[in-house]
Protein backbone atom coordinates (compact mmCIF):
# COMPACT_ATOMS: atom_id res chain seq x y z
CA UNK A 1 0.00 0.00 0.00
CA UNK A 2 2.75 2.39 1.05
CA UNK A 3 4.85 1.60 -2.03
CA UNK A 4 1.77 2.17 -4.24
CA UNK A 5 1.15 5.50 -2.55
CA UNK A 6 4.80 6.46 -2.91
CA UNK A 7 4.80 5.49 -6.60
CA UNK A 8 1.62 7.47 -7.16
CA UNK A 9 3.02 10.47 -5.32
CA UNK A 10 6.27 10.32 -7.26
CA UNK A 11 4.55 10.12 -10.65
CA UNK A 12 2.17 12.93 -9.64
CA UNK A 13 5.08 15.12 -8.51
CA UNK A 14 7.02 14.52 -11.72
CA UNK A 15 3.96 15.14 -13.91
CA UNK A 16 2.98 18.29 -12.01
CA UNK A 17 6.54 19.64 -12.06
CA UNK A 18 6.88 18.91 -15.76
CA UNK A 19 3.52 20.54 -16.48
CA UNK A 20 4.45 23.67 -14.52
CA UNK A 21 7.86 23.86 -16.13
CA UNK A 22 6.51 23.41 -19.61
CA UNK A 23 3.62 25.86 -19.22
CA UNK A 24 5.66 28.97 -20.08
CA UNK A 25 7.29 27.15 -23.00
CA UNK A 26 3.92 26.10 -24.34
CA UNK A 27 2.63 29.64 -23.87
CA UNK A 28 5.64 31.02 -25.71
CA UNK A 29 5.19 28.55 -28.53
CA UNK A 30 1.55 29.51 -28.76
CA UNK A 31 2.47 33.18 -28.89
CA UNK A 32 5.09 32.44 -31.52
CA UNK A 33 2.55 30.84 -33.79
CA UNK A 34 -0.04 33.49 -33.03
CA UNK A 35 2.37 36.14 -34.30
CA UNK A 36 0.83 36.83 -37.67
CA UNK A 37 2.83 35.58 -40.61
CA UNK A 38 1.97 38.70 -42.58
CA UNK A 39 3.53 41.05 -40.01
CA UNK A 40 5.06 44.01 -41.69
CA UNK A 41 8.39 45.34 -40.43
CA UNK A 42 9.87 48.73 -41.03
CA UNK A 43 13.66 48.55 -41.20
CA UNK A 44 16.14 51.38 -40.88
CA UNK A 45 19.82 50.79 -41.53
CA UNK A 46 22.50 53.44 -41.22
CA UNK A 47 26.06 52.61 -42.17
CA UNK A 48 28.53 55.28 -41.20
CA UNK A 49 31.66 55.67 -43.25
CA UNK A 50 33.63 57.37 -40.48
CA UNK A 51 36.69 55.88 -38.72
CA UNK A 52 34.55 53.93 -36.28
CA UNK A 53 32.48 52.43 -39.07
CA UNK A 54 29.29 52.34 -37.02
CA UNK A 55 26.25 50.48 -38.22
CA UNK A 56 22.82 51.05 -36.75
CA UNK A 57 19.94 48.70 -37.46
CA UNK A 58 16.43 49.35 -36.22
CA UNK A 59 13.55 46.98 -36.92
CA UNK A 60 10.05 48.05 -35.94
CA UNK A 61 6.88 46.02 -36.47
CA UNK A 62 4.30 48.29 -38.13
CA UNK A 63 1.59 46.85 -35.87
CA UNK A 64 3.56 47.96 -32.84
CA UNK A 65 4.15 51.42 -34.30
CA UNK A 66 0.44 51.75 -35.10
CA UNK A 67 -0.46 51.00 -31.49
CA UNK A 68 2.24 53.11 -29.88
CA UNK A 69 1.86 56.21 -32.03
CA UNK A 70 -1.58 57.31 -30.71
CA UNK A 71 -0.20 57.07 -27.16
CA UNK A 72 2.49 59.65 -27.87
CA UNK A 73 1.23 63.14 -27.20
CA UNK A 74 4.14 65.49 -27.22
CA UNK A 75 4.89 68.74 -28.96
CA UNK A 76 3.29 68.63 -32.37
CA UNK A 77 2.43 64.93 -32.32
CA UNK A 78 -1.04 64.13 -31.02
CA UNK A 79 -3.17 61.03 -31.65
CA UNK A 80 -0.91 59.93 -34.46
CA UNK A 81 -1.13 63.27 -36.25
CA UNK A 82 1.55 65.89 -36.67
CA UNK A 83 0.45 69.51 -36.67
CA UNK A 84 2.15 71.68 -39.25
CA UNK A 85 2.34 75.41 -39.38
CA UNK A 86 1.09 75.83 -42.90
CA UNK A 87 1.98 79.45 -43.37
CA UNK A 88 5.53 79.15 -42.07
CA UNK A 89 6.51 75.69 -43.25
CA UNK A 90 4.65 75.12 -46.49
CA UNK A 91 5.50 78.54 -47.87
CA UNK A 92 1.97 79.01 -49.19
CA UNK A 93 1.93 75.72 -51.08
CA UNK A 94 -1.41 73.91 -50.94
CA UNK A 95 -0.20 70.32 -50.59
CA UNK A 96 -3.67 68.84 -50.82
CA UNK A 97 -4.44 70.54 -54.10
CA UNK A 98 -1.04 69.50 -55.38
CA UNK A 99 -1.65 65.92 -54.28
CA UNK A 100 -5.09 65.84 -55.90
CA UNK A 101 -3.55 67.05 -59.12
CA UNK A 102 -0.85 64.38 -59.00
CA UNK A 103 -3.36 61.66 -58.08
CA UNK A 104 -5.48 62.33 -61.10
CA UNK A 105 -2.61 62.63 -63.51
CA UNK A 106 -0.98 59.89 -65.55
CA UNK A 107 2.48 58.60 -64.68
CA UNK A 108 5.26 60.98 -65.52
CA UNK A 109 7.81 63.47 -64.23
CA UNK A 110 6.26 66.50 -62.59
CA UNK A 111 9.28 68.39 -61.43
CA UNK A 112 12.73 68.35 -62.92
CA UNK A 113 15.27 70.83 -61.65
CA UNK A 114 18.81 70.74 -62.94
CA UNK A 115 20.81 73.30 -61.03
CA UNK A 116 24.52 73.88 -60.61
CA UNK A 117 24.58 72.31 -57.14
CA UNK A 118 21.82 69.74 -57.35
CA UNK A 119 19.33 67.91 -59.49
CA UNK A 120 15.80 67.30 -58.28
CA UNK A 121 13.21 65.03 -59.83
CA UNK A 122 9.66 64.38 -58.64
CA UNK A 123 7.66 61.77 -60.51
CA UNK A 124 4.74 59.39 -60.33
CA UNK A 125 5.31 55.87 -61.55
CA UNK A 126 3.39 52.63 -61.08
CA UNK A 127 1.43 53.87 -58.07
CA UNK A 128 4.50 55.33 -56.38
CA UNK A 129 5.66 58.86 -55.82
CA UNK A 130 9.35 59.14 -56.56
CA UNK A 131 11.62 61.91 -55.33
CA UNK A 132 15.25 61.91 -56.39
CA UNK A 133 17.70 64.54 -55.21
CA UNK A 134 21.33 64.49 -56.27
CA UNK A 135 23.79 66.94 -54.80
CA UNK A 136 26.79 67.75 -56.96
CA UNK A 137 30.31 68.78 -56.21
CA UNK A 138 33.10 70.20 -58.33
CA UNK A 139 36.85 69.91 -58.08
CA UNK A 140 38.41 72.84 -56.22
CA UNK A 141 41.70 74.60 -56.72
CA UNK A 142 44.29 75.38 -54.04
CA UNK A 143 42.46 78.58 -53.21
CA UNK A 144 39.34 76.58 -52.38
CA UNK A 145 37.50 77.96 -55.35
CA UNK A 146 35.77 75.82 -57.91
CA UNK A 147 37.92 75.02 -60.93
CA UNK A 148 36.74 76.32 -64.24
CA UNK A 149 35.29 73.64 -66.52
CA UNK A 150 35.43 71.12 -63.67
CA UNK A 151 33.08 68.19 -64.15
CA UNK A 152 30.44 67.58 -61.54
CA UNK A 153 30.61 64.45 -59.43
CA UNK A 154 27.96 63.06 -57.14
CA UNK A 155 28.18 64.34 -53.57
CA UNK A 156 25.05 62.75 -52.24
CA UNK A 157 22.00 61.01 -53.54
CA UNK A 158 18.58 60.78 -51.93
CA UNK A 159 15.92 58.49 -53.34
CA UNK A 160 12.45 58.37 -51.85
CA UNK A 161 9.81 55.97 -53.13
CA UNK A 162 6.47 56.18 -51.38
CA UNK A 163 3.27 54.42 -52.43
CA UNK A 164 0.70 56.99 -53.55
CA UNK A 165 -1.85 55.49 -51.15
CA UNK A 166 0.51 56.26 -48.27
CA UNK A 167 0.95 59.84 -49.45
CA UNK A 168 -2.82 60.21 -49.75
CA UNK A 169 -3.31 58.80 -46.25
CA UNK A 170 -0.67 61.17 -44.91
CA UNK A 171 -2.61 64.17 -46.17
CA UNK A 172 -6.03 62.74 -45.31
CA UNK A 173 -6.33 64.64 -42.03
CA UNK A 174 -7.17 68.30 -41.59
CA UNK A 175 -5.52 71.09 -43.53
CA UNK A 176 -2.79 71.66 -40.99
CA UNK A 177 -2.11 68.08 -40.07
CA UNK A 178 -0.23 65.10 -41.35
CA UNK A 179 -1.90 61.81 -40.43
CA UNK A 180 1.13 59.63 -39.72
CA UNK A 181 -1.03 56.87 -38.25
CA UNK A 182 -3.16 56.61 -41.39
CA UNK A 183 0.04 56.58 -43.45
CA UNK A 184 1.40 53.71 -41.35
CA UNK A 185 -1.84 51.78 -41.84
CA UNK A 186 -1.67 52.33 -45.57
CA UNK A 187 1.94 51.25 -45.52
CA UNK A 188 1.18 48.03 -43.66
CA UNK A 189 -1.26 47.05 -46.41
CA UNK A 190 1.55 47.39 -48.90
CA UNK A 191 3.98 44.76 -50.13
CA UNK A 192 7.75 44.70 -49.66
CA UNK A 193 9.19 47.99 -50.77
CA UNK A 194 12.26 50.19 -50.51
CA UNK A 195 11.17 53.55 -49.15
CA UNK A 196 14.22 55.73 -48.64
CA UNK A 197 17.79 55.45 -49.73
CA UNK A 198 20.40 58.09 -48.90
CA UNK A 199 24.02 57.89 -49.83
CA UNK A 200 26.61 60.52 -49.09
CA UNK A 201 30.24 60.72 -48.03
CA UNK A 202 29.45 60.02 -44.38
CA UNK A 203 26.43 57.76 -44.28
CA UNK A 204 24.43 55.26 -46.19
CA UNK A 205 20.84 55.15 -45.02
CA UNK A 206 18.22 52.68 -46.12
CA UNK A 207 14.59 52.49 -45.00
CA UNK A 208 12.51 49.61 -46.28
CA UNK A 209 9.49 47.47 -45.54
CA UNK A 210 9.23 43.70 -45.57
CA UNK A 211 7.99 40.70 -43.60
CA UNK A 212 11.30 39.72 -42.00
CA UNK A 213 11.89 40.47 -38.33
CA UNK A 214 15.61 41.02 -38.81
CA UNK A 215 17.56 43.38 -41.02
CA UNK A 216 19.65 41.77 -43.75
CA UNK B 1 9.27 5.03 7.49
CA UNK B 2 7.85 8.25 8.93
CA UNK B 3 11.19 9.95 8.34
CA UNK B 4 11.17 8.82 4.73
CA UNK B 5 7.66 10.22 4.24
CA UNK B 6 8.69 13.49 5.86
CA UNK B 7 11.77 13.67 3.65
CA UNK B 8 9.67 12.95 0.57
CA UNK B 9 7.20 15.64 1.61
CA UNK B 10 9.99 18.14 2.20
CA UNK B 11 11.70 17.35 -1.09
CA UNK B 12 8.36 17.49 -2.93
CA UNK B 13 7.48 20.85 -1.38
CA UNK B 14 10.92 22.18 -2.17
CA UNK B 15 10.65 20.95 -5.75
CA UNK B 16 7.21 22.56 -6.14
CA UNK B 17 8.41 25.78 -4.56
CA UNK B 18 11.42 25.85 -6.89
CA UNK B 19 9.36 25.12 -9.98
CA UNK B 20 6.75 27.72 -8.94
CA UNK B 21 9.41 30.35 -8.26
CA UNK B 22 11.15 29.82 -11.58
CA UNK B 23 8.01 29.26 -13.68
CA UNK B 24 8.27 32.74 -15.20
CA UNK B 25 11.99 32.47 -15.76
CA UNK B 26 14.70 34.65 -14.30
CA UNK B 27 15.82 38.23 -14.44
CA UNK B 28 19.49 38.27 -15.20
CA UNK B 29 21.90 41.17 -14.84
CA UNK B 30 25.57 40.71 -15.67
CA UNK B 31 28.04 43.57 -15.44
CA UNK B 32 31.70 42.99 -16.20
CA UNK B 33 34.26 45.75 -16.28
CA UNK B 34 37.29 44.20 -17.92
CA UNK B 35 39.94 46.47 -16.44
CA UNK B 36 42.08 46.46 -13.31
CA UNK B 37 39.82 47.04 -10.32
CA UNK B 38 36.75 46.72 -12.49
CA UNK B 39 33.64 45.31 -10.90
CA UNK B 40 31.87 42.11 -11.80
CA UNK B 41 28.23 41.87 -10.84
CA UNK B 42 26.10 38.85 -11.66
CA UNK B 43 22.53 38.78 -10.40
CA UNK B 44 19.92 36.13 -11.10
CA UNK B 45 16.48 36.76 -9.65
CA UNK B 46 13.41 34.58 -10.19
CA UNK B 47 11.01 36.75 -12.17
CA UNK B 48 8.03 35.48 -10.16
CA UNK B 49 9.43 37.20 -7.07
CA UNK B 50 9.44 40.67 -8.61
CA UNK B 51 5.68 41.40 -8.46
CA UNK B 52 5.71 40.23 -4.84
CA UNK B 53 8.77 42.34 -4.04
CA UNK B 54 7.09 45.38 -5.63
CA UNK B 55 4.53 45.34 -2.80
CA UNK B 56 7.32 46.04 -0.33
CA UNK B 57 8.47 49.18 -2.14
CA UNK B 58 7.14 52.20 -0.19
CA UNK B 59 4.34 54.06 -1.96
CA UNK B 60 6.13 57.41 -1.88
CA UNK B 61 9.21 56.00 -3.63
CA UNK B 62 7.10 54.31 -6.27
CA UNK B 63 4.94 57.40 -6.76
CA UNK B 64 8.06 59.44 -7.30
CA UNK B 65 9.18 56.98 -9.97
CA UNK B 66 5.69 56.97 -11.49
CA UNK B 67 5.74 60.79 -11.61
CA UNK B 68 9.03 60.78 -13.51
CA UNK B 69 7.75 58.14 -15.91
CA UNK B 70 4.21 59.48 -16.22
CA UNK B 71 4.54 60.43 -19.89
CA UNK B 72 6.31 57.25 -20.88
CA UNK B 73 4.19 54.85 -18.81
CA UNK B 74 1.29 54.40 -21.30
CA UNK B 75 3.77 53.91 -24.11
CA UNK B 76 5.84 51.35 -22.20
CA UNK B 77 2.61 49.59 -21.23
CA UNK B 78 1.55 49.24 -24.86
CA UNK B 79 5.03 48.17 -25.97
CA UNK B 80 5.25 45.57 -23.19
CA UNK B 81 1.84 44.18 -24.10
CA UNK B 82 2.69 44.11 -27.80
CA UNK B 83 6.08 42.47 -27.28
CA UNK B 84 4.22 39.24 -26.53
CA UNK B 85 3.37 39.11 -30.22
CA UNK B 86 7.04 39.19 -31.16
CA UNK B 87 8.73 36.41 -29.18
CA UNK B 88 11.87 36.41 -31.33
CA UNK B 89 13.08 39.65 -32.86
CA UNK B 90 16.04 42.01 -32.96
CA UNK B 91 14.78 45.57 -32.53
CA UNK B 92 17.92 47.65 -32.29
CA UNK B 93 21.49 46.81 -33.12
CA UNK B 94 24.41 49.22 -33.06
CA UNK B 95 27.85 47.98 -34.06
CA UNK B 96 30.84 50.23 -33.82
CA UNK B 97 34.56 49.69 -33.48
CA UNK B 98 34.47 49.28 -29.68
CA UNK B 99 30.77 49.55 -29.03
CA UNK B 100 28.00 47.07 -29.55
CA UNK B 101 24.43 47.50 -28.42
CA UNK B 102 21.61 45.07 -29.04
CA UNK B 103 18.01 45.15 -27.88
CA UNK B 104 16.14 42.00 -28.74
CA UNK B 105 13.43 39.63 -27.63
CA UNK B 106 13.98 35.89 -27.57
CA UNK B 107 11.59 33.31 -26.17
CA UNK B 108 9.56 35.97 -24.39
CA UNK B 109 12.53 37.67 -22.75
CA UNK B 110 13.81 41.16 -23.46
CA UNK B 111 17.59 41.21 -23.82
CA UNK B 112 19.72 44.33 -23.63
CA UNK B 113 23.35 43.64 -24.42
CA UNK B 114 25.93 46.40 -24.31
CA UNK B 115 29.65 46.10 -24.94
CA UNK B 116 31.43 49.40 -24.52
CA UNK B 117 35.22 49.60 -24.73
CA UNK B 118 35.71 46.30 -22.92
CA UNK B 119 32.87 46.73 -20.43
CA UNK B 120 29.99 44.32 -20.78
CA UNK B 121 26.45 44.73 -19.54
CA UNK B 122 23.84 42.08 -20.22
CA UNK B 123 20.28 42.33 -18.94
CA UNK B 124 17.54 39.80 -19.56
CA UNK B 125 13.98 40.36 -18.30
CA UNK B 126 10.87 38.32 -19.13
CA UNK B 127 8.26 40.41 -20.96
CA UNK B 128 5.63 39.27 -18.43
CA UNK B 129 7.72 40.74 -15.61
CA UNK B 130 7.93 44.11 -17.37
CA UNK B 131 4.14 44.04 -17.74
CA UNK B 132 3.73 43.23 -14.03
CA UNK B 133 6.04 46.07 -13.00
CA UNK B 134 4.36 48.61 -15.29
CA UNK B 135 0.92 47.53 -14.11
CA UNK B 136 1.98 47.77 -10.49
CA UNK B 137 3.48 51.25 -10.94
CA UNK B 138 0.38 52.36 -12.90
CA UNK B 139 -2.01 51.06 -10.24
CA UNK B 140 -0.07 52.66 -7.41
CA UNK B 141 0.12 55.94 -9.32
CA UNK B 142 -3.66 55.87 -9.91
CA UNK B 143 -4.28 55.11 -6.23
CA UNK B 144 -1.92 57.91 -5.23
CA UNK B 145 -3.76 60.33 -7.51
CA UNK B 146 -7.13 59.29 -6.09
CA UNK B 147 -6.03 59.87 -2.48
Amino acid sequence: MTSHFRKYLRSFSITAAAAMLLTPIAATAQTATSSSSNDRWLHVRVISANDKGETVRVNVPLDLAEKVLPAINKDRLHNGKVRIDHAAEMDGVDCRALLDAIKNTKDGEFVTVQAHDSDVKVAKQGGYMLIHVTEKRYAEGKDGKELKDAKATEKSRVEVKVPMKVVEALFSAGKDELDVLAALRALSAHGDTELVSVKDEENTVRVWLDSKNTAD
Amino acid sequence: MILAKLALGAVGTLAFATVYTFREGTIRVDVDEHRPGGSHVHVWVPAALVPAAMHFVPDDKLLEAACHAREALPIVKIVAAELENYPNADFVQVDGEDEHVKVSVHNGKVYVDVQDHGDDVHVAVPVSTIQDIIENIGDRADRGKAQ
